[in-house]
This record gives structure tokens, sequence and C-alpha cells, in this order.
């Protein structure tokens, strides 16, 4: 991940408000990153960019041989699809569905026949210790079983980037800590960047490597 | 996505919003259902509209009153807008009816009671036409039946030669059976009858009738006619005295008429009072399906509100759905696909019940119209209706899904994110 001089910024009734202002960093292949900063610093901005859930303003940002600021509507859904998985604080799932089949979704969306998808999620459930939990819809699951179902779906087109939006914020002690073992392992197990937004020290603190935003900048905490 | 897949994700959304997919398909079903009802109620009262003014005879029956030969009647048989052609021919006989006939098959002086025509010997007009086609005249059985096409002793009798005669409406069936006297006068020099030139034919009287296919008061088989008429010298010149044509179709009477005035023959058709009595059905039909129309119209912009509110709830949901790599038409698809299952599902439930609406006011109108002594009516589903009743509702619920269905593709990916 290569990003250099990325910047951001929403028009508001008053002013242009600049939430990022020349952002410039790589992030290696493997490589686990926390970010940190206070509300309105940034942090969330910065992952959708990463995501492709916004283009970029100005900057350069590649992703894997993506240039996003390329990237029309469909190519950026199809990098999102095919590159990247999200965890979000809210967990994200679709309530009318089952924990199955809220990781076959991602999986459908990719085009994946119906028999594989369900070998796939099957396989990522019991990755993820909730192979008794498939026929299960969010709302029957704890939040720490919702937000590992979450991790299934994000790896279930094998992304090479995963990006998690405080994946902890709404689970108690125990599960979040579930839920970041599971999380630290992927760079090493399954070969993906692994991004998490945090503004919790002590989620920040398990990461190798840490960037700190504050006013649109990094800066030391 | 699939179609499958957008197709579960429909379902599932309009099942987790149960009670607001129940309360928008029951206004739909109700709208669709005022609309069926409606046009069925519609197309019945003009059914029996038309059935009553087709007993005058064919709706797109012309008359042509000009004399014609048999190469003329070929060349009106092949005109393109021309369904039927009858050929009439009239005379003139003495007509005797004076109360001491016989009924057919009896002999005189028999001993049984014979009905009579009141007495009297007029010169009376005489109708020939071939009865074989009488469907293609306007000729409406009183009382009795038509003569046999084939036959020179059955004769029908007109309602106004009756009324002349004093037999009064709906006393018809008392001269069915009787006999009377058609008498044939040669024509002399000068063209006077000669009295004591008459050739009497007798013939019974199986049927009073209600026609116009031409002015007289005797309907006779066309041979008695033409037969009577080479015999009292009248034959010379054309064949027949006048046509009754039937054209392909109501909206075809015009252009017969004028393909008959190519032809120099001049004709008259009741059309323009049929075409005043379809207006003014049209303008009924017309305000009927508006008030249907009107409340479908409702229907839909329910579904509209419905699926605007669903996309505002369903803001962060769409923007997961982006953010695992939905594209725009994914999106929309699903939101269009549950507008189409509210219209299909509503428009189904409501042409059924509609059906049944109009069924029961059918029963209504029929136990009135039995009351009264009259015939009943049948009430029907047309396909038109049908159709329309669910593919409509399914097409309106389209349009009405579409403004939401694009206001939820175009939500922005980051809505997943969602306030935070």
């Amino acid at each position: 991940m290569e990003v250099r001089n990325l910047s951001h910024r929403y028009e508001t009734s008053d002013r242009p408000l600049v939430v990022l202002d020349g952002l410039s960093f790589s992030i290696p292949p493997g490589g686990y990153v926390a970010l940190t900063g206070a509300s309105g610093a940034g942090k969330s901005t910065l992952l959708s960019i990463l995501g492709g859930l916004e283009p970029p303003q100005s900057g350069h940002v590649h992703v894997g041989g993506h240039d996003l600021h390329a990237l029309g509507g469909d190519e950026l859904a199809a990098y999102r699809r095919s590159t990247v998985g999200f965890v979000f604080q809210h967990f994200g799932l679709l309530d009318t569905l089952t924990a199955s089949e809220n990781v076959e979704v991602a999986l459908a969306l990719a085009g994946a026949r119906a028999g594989a998808r369900r070998r796939r999620a099957r396989e990522l459930l019991a990755a993820v210790g909730l192979a008794d939990r498939a026929a299960h819809r969010p709302g029957a699951l704890s939040g720490g079983e919702r937000q590992r179902v979450a991790i299934a779906r994000a790896l279930a087109n094998r992304s090479r980037l995963v990006l998690a939006d405080e994946p902890t914020g709404n689970l108690d002690e125990r599960a979040a800590t579930q839920v970041l073992d599971l999380l630290e392992q992927l760079p090493a197990e399954r070969g993906c960047t692994f991004v998490v937004v945090t503004h919790d020290r002590t989620v920040a603190g398990r990461a190798p490597s840490r960037l700190h935003l504050a006013e649109g900048r990094f800066s030391t905490p | 996505m699939t179609w499958a897949d957008a197709v579960l994700f429909a379902a599932r959304g309009l099942v987790r919003r149960r009670s607001r997919a129940v309360l928008t398909l029951v206004a739909v079903a109700l709208a669709a259902a005022l609309l069926t009802a409606l046009m069925m109620i519609t197309e019945t009262g003009r059914s029996r509209v038309l059935d009553q003014l087709s007993r005058g005879g064919p709706l797109a029956g012309i008359r042509v009153d000009a004399a014609v030969d048999d190469a003329e009647v070929d060349r009106v048989v092949n005109l393109p807008d021309v369904a039927a052609v009858v050929p009439i021919a009239t005379t003139r006989l003495l007509v005797t009816a004076d109360g001491a006939a016989v009924a057919a098959g009896k002999g005189a002086g028999e001993d049984q009671a014979v009905p009579a025509v009141p007495g009297g010997t007029d010169l009376e007009g005489i109708v020939g036409v071939d009865f074989r086609q009488a469907d293609n005249l306007p000729i409406t059985v009183l009382a009795g039946r038509l003569p046999e096409a084939q036959t020179a002793t059955e004769v029908v009798v007109d309602q106004r030669w009756l009324e002349r005669r004093g037999v009064a409406e709906g006393e018809e069936a008392g001269v069915v059976g009787s006999e009377v006297m058609l008498g044939a006068v040669r024509e002399g020099a000068g063209g006077r009858h000669d009295p004591l030139a008459v050739r009497w034919t007798r013939a019974i009287v199986v049927g009073a009738v209600a026609q116009e296919a031409a002015p007289g008061g005797v309907l006779a088989p066309l041979p008695v006619v033409l037969d009577a008429r080479a015999w009292t010298g009248g034959g010379e010149g054309a064949t027949y005295e006048g046509l009754f044509v039937v054209a392909r179709g109501l909206n075809q009477v015009d252009e017969a008429r004028q393909q008959l005035a190519g032809l120099g023959l001049p004709s008259e058709a009741p059309e323009n009072l049929i075409a005043s009595v379809l207006r003014y059905l049209h303008v009924v039909e017309l305000v009927l399906a508006s008030i249907g129309a009107i409340a479908l119209v409702i229907a839909a912009l329910g579904i509209a509100n419905a699926l605007l509110a669903a996309v505002r709830e369903r803001r962060r949901e769409i923007g997961v759905l982006k953010a695992i790599g939905a594209r725009d038409r994914d999106v929309r698809r699903i939101f269009l696909l549950e507008a189409v299952a509210l219209g299909l599902g509503g428009g189904l439930a409501g042409t059924v019940l509609g059906w049944a609406i109009a069924r029961g006011v059918g029963a209504v109108v029929n136990d009135y119209l039995s009351a009264q002594g009259l015939a009943g009516v049948t009430v029907a589903l047309p396909m038109a209706v049908l159709s329309g009743g669910i593919l409509g509702s399914a097409v309106l619920a389209l349009l009405a899904g579409t403004v939401p269905a694009v206001r939820a593709a175009r939500l922005p990916a980051r809505d997943a994110m969602g306030e935070g």
C-alpha cells in the first residue's frame, strides 16, 4: 500500500473542512498497522478511502496494484470485492440472513456458485470457531460471535487487505480479546495486510506499527 | 449478483418489514380490486347494451335501397369491408286474412280451434328474403318462428301490420298458425292491375316479427316473392329492390359505405346511433377506469413511500452491501424486485377480490332484473381485465419503485461506516 500526498475535505455550510491533509505513508504486504486519533481526526475517512468506499480527492493511493484515483464506480466495487475485507464496529451483518448466508453474500457478489459458496462459508465459520452457529441469524448471536462472522465474511474472497474500524468498540473485554487474537493472526496466516482503526490504547498497543492522526496529519501521540 | 440472489434479498427485505409490506400489499390489492370490479361491471353493462342494440339486427348492418341484380350483388360481396350480403326483393300482393283460415296440415272445416288474423283484404307490401341468412337481418321474432327458406307456404307477419289489424302488442302469438291468402295480380295494359287475373296462394303464418329489413307487412321466402313478381309482370329490370349489407365490424361501417358508394349504391346505416351509444359507454368506462386507476396510482405512491422509508432505514445495510462489493445496479435490482413483488402480489390478490366483488354485484343486479321479469346478466372476467389488473399493478409498482431504487443505488458506500 502506497499513499502519497493524500488530501481530503468535506464541504460544510461555513467552509471546507479539511480532514486529511497531505498524508504520505506505505504499508508492506502482510503489514499490521494501528491507526489512532481522536474523534474527527480523519481515521474513518482514511479507512474508507483505502477501502474504496469513496475515491480520493487528491494525491495517489495505490493498493495491490490498483490506482484508486483512476477507478470508477463499478471498478471500485470490483476492487472492494476482490481486494478488501471490512470489519465494522457495528458488525455490518445483514440481520435477515443467517451467519452462513452473511458470509455467502460476499461470495455471491463475486460470482461464486451456490455449492462453492456454502463450502467456503462453512470452512470460514469453522476457522473463526462458529461452525455450529452457521444457521443462526445475527440476532441470536453475541457481539463477539457477530464480529467473528464479520471477520469470516471479510476473508471470504481471500482479501489481501483487511480494514477494521473499531472492531472491539462494541465488545466486552473477553470477546474483544478473542476478536483481536483472530484478526492479528491474519497477516501471518493468510498473508494479508491488516489496518485497524481504534482509539483504544490497548488495541493500538498490540500492533507492531502505529500511525496517529491529528487534524488530518500524522503526529506523535 | 445473480437474479436469484437478488430475489432472495428482496424477499428477506419484505419479510423483515412484514407489517409495512402487508399494509402496502393491502393498499395495492384494494386498488386493483376496485379497478377490476369497475372494469368488469362496465364491460358487463356494455355487453348488455350492445346485446339489446343487436336485437334490431347486426350492429354493423347497412341498408342499400337501390335496385340491384345478381352481378352487383357479387360485386358487393367482394368488397373488402363487407362480411355478408342479403338480397331483398319486394312486391305488392293482395293479402286476405278473413278468419276462415286453416292451420297448417289441417283441412278446412275440421272441428278444431284455429287462430285467425282479423279479416280484410289489403294490397300489402311483401318482403322476400333468404331466411338462411336471417341472423344477418334486422328481424326479431316476437312469436312463433321464421319460415323455412325453401318453402312456398310459410310467411311471417310484421308487428306494424298486426297493429293495423288491431292485434295488440303482446298478443302476436295468437296469429301463429293462422292462414292468409296471397293474391298476385297480373298487371294489365298501362300498368293497371287486372282484377280478373289473380293467382291465389295459401300460406300459413308461422310467426310474428319486428323487422327493419324493408317496408312491408308480410315476410316470405325469397323464391315466393320472385315467383309472384314474375307472374304479375313486375319482374323486369333488376332482380332485387335492395340489399342488407353487414360490414366486418362497427369500425368498418364507414369504409363499407364508401365502397358501396363507389359502386353507385346509396346506403344508410344506424351506426350513428350505435356509435353515439358506444361513445357514451366509452365515457362511462373512462370515468370508472379513471377512478380505479387513481386508486392504483395512490397505492403505487404507497409503494414508493414504503420503499423510500426502507431506503432511509437501510442506509447502513446498503452501504455494507456496497462495501462488500455490490454494484449500484445490484442494489437497484433488489429494490425494484421488492416493488414488483408488492405490485404483483397486490395485483393478484386485488384481481381475485375484484372478481368476487363484481360477481356479488352481478348477483344483486340479477335478483333485481329477475324480479322485474328481465333476463339476467353474466359477469365475466375478460382476459384484458385479468392481465391488466395483475400486470398493470406490477408495472405501476415498478415505476413507483424506480425513484427509491435509484436513490438506494446512489447512496454512498461510505454509509457502511455509520455515523462514527
